[in-house]
This record gives C-alpha cells, sequence and structure tokens, in this order.
C-alpha cells in the first residue's frame, strides 16, 4: 500500500518523510523545496507501506510544475492513503486542500503540523469539533521534534475515506 | 473606501469585497477570499510583489493579481 504525504507548500511534508522513512531528505525553510518527489519505505506491523513525498500544492487545479506533479501523483495512485499536512497557523488554506482530496474519495489523516508554533501565536483549534465535522483522525503534531508522528503513524492502517455529503450537512449546506 | 489591493498603502487594513472570477478558485487555495480581512505588510518596488497579512500569516501575492482584487480599505 502507498502513503501520499500531501499539502500546502512549506508546511513539514518532508520532514514527516524523513520521520516516517528514516530518509534524508532536502529540508530547508522556504516553499517550492521539493519540485520533484522523493519515495522511501517505512515499516508498520510487518507491513511495508510506500510513502511518497508530494510537492507542496494549493490545490488540486495545478498552476505551476511543481503543482502539475503533485496532481499527477495523486491521480496516478488512486490506491493510496492520503497524509494531509496542514500548518496549524494557516489553518483554513489548508483545509481548502484537504476538502478537494477528501471530495475524491480517497482515504486521508490530518496533520495538523507546526502545533507549537500555533500555540506560541496563541491561535487555538478545536481539534474536537474538527474532528467532528469532518470525521477523519486529526493529529495535532511537530514534525521537526516527532511529536504526534506515533500517534499519526498508528491511524495509518485505519484510514478510511471521510463522507464529503455529511461533512456538508455538518456545517449546514454549501454557502 | 474601495481600492485594488494593489493601490493599498503600508499598513493599510481592509475587508476583501470582490475577486476577479477568474482567480476566485486560486486564491481561495491561499485563504484569501470575499469577507476575508488582510493588512498590507510590504509592497515591493517596481512593480514587485505585494506582501499581506492574513490571519496571522504572510502571503505574497504578485502585482497582476493584487490588480484584481477590491479591498473595502477601514478609514
Amino acid at each position: 500500500m502507498k502513503i501520499l504525504l500531501m499539502g500546502n507548500p512549506n508546511v513539514g511534508k518532508s520532514v514527516f518523510f524523513n520521520r516516517l522513512t528514516g530518509a534524508k531528505v532536502t529540508v530547508s525553510n522556504y516553499p517550492g523545496t521539493t519540485v520533484d518527489y522523493s519515495k522511501g519505505y517505512m515499516r508498520l506491523e510487518d507491513e511495508d507501506f510506500e510513502v511518497i513525498d508530494v510537492p507542496g500544492t494549493f490545490s488540486l487545479e495545478p498552476r505551476d510544475k511543481a503543482e502539475e506533479v503533485a496532481v499527477k501523483m495523486f491521480r496516478e495512485n488512486k490506491d493510496s492513503v492520503i497524509i494531509i499536512v496542514i500548518d496549524s497557523v494557516k489553518l483554513e488554506r489548508g483545509l481548502y486542500l484537504a476538502l478537494e482530496i477528501i471530495e475524491e474519495g480517497y482515504p486521508v489523516i490530518i496533520a495538523l503540523n507546526m502545533w507549537d508554533i500555533a500555540k506560541r501565536k496563541n491561535i487555538q483549534i478545536d481539534v474536537e469539533k474538527l474532528k467532528d465535522i469532518l470525521g477523519v483522525p486529526i493529529i495535532p503534531t511537530v514534525a521537526v521534534s516527532g511529536k504526534g508522528i506515533k500517534k499519526l503513524a498508528s491511524e495509518i492502517k485505519r484510514a478510511f475515506p471521510a463522507d464529503i455529503n455529511k461533512i456538508v450537512e455538518m456545517v449546514g449546506g454549501i454557502a | 473606501m474601495r481600492k485594488k489591493l494593489s493601490e493599498m498603502g503600508y499598513g493599510e487594513e481592509g475587508m476583501v469585497k470582490r475577486i476577479d472570477e477568474s482567480l476566485r478558485d486560486q486564491l481561495a487555495g491561499m485563504g484569501i477570499r470575499v469577507g476575508k480581512k488582510l493588512k498590507m505588510a510590504t509592497k515591493q518596488p517596481i512593480k514587485g510583489p505585494v506582501v499581506i497579512t492574513v490571519d496571522k500569516s504572510s502571503i505574497s501575492l504578485g502585482l497582476g493579481i493584487a490588480d484584481k482584487v477590491l479591498v473595502e480599505v477601514e478609514k
């Protein structure tokens, strides 16, 4: 089975990749570091998973080369579990992409990364409520320190597609 | 007072009133939509990009895009 790491540019996908696979992919603090993709493997309860570090994208409608790669990877791997990495400080735009991915019917897990920075900026996110609305596992993480990674990995095998109609119902319809 | 995002001055704040149809999806993916509050953080000289603050995070936009966003600026 495959695991795709997806999210906006510069949210920490490659740090997750390194944490999950033990690889050493270049990580730097500016957007667009991953323009090609990296592949690695991780073992979960005696089962091997292929992990793909997808370039950052704002949406599933590509606007540049890196986004084209991202969307192509996404479309070509229909049987994958998607780990959606969101910068907790930039929740709204992360959720925009997350909903697009959920709409396509993939099993997803959401990582609210950079949780420590959001806290420092006094940004409060009601994780339980978000879980209720989206109906998928949501885990606050700090990828650079490893916080939440184990919990995230433990959810991979249990990931399932969310019901977009139920989400629409939960938020009271489409505006 | 309404002005284009590209015409806002340093430190000016306002609320997004209208976004050109062709850019609506693209900007929504960046957390900018009608009703959103924003602040002009930096303007680069000579037709350079603008940097705005939305929801405590910075976003840079090309002038071509900033031209197509209409903002109600607070006095």
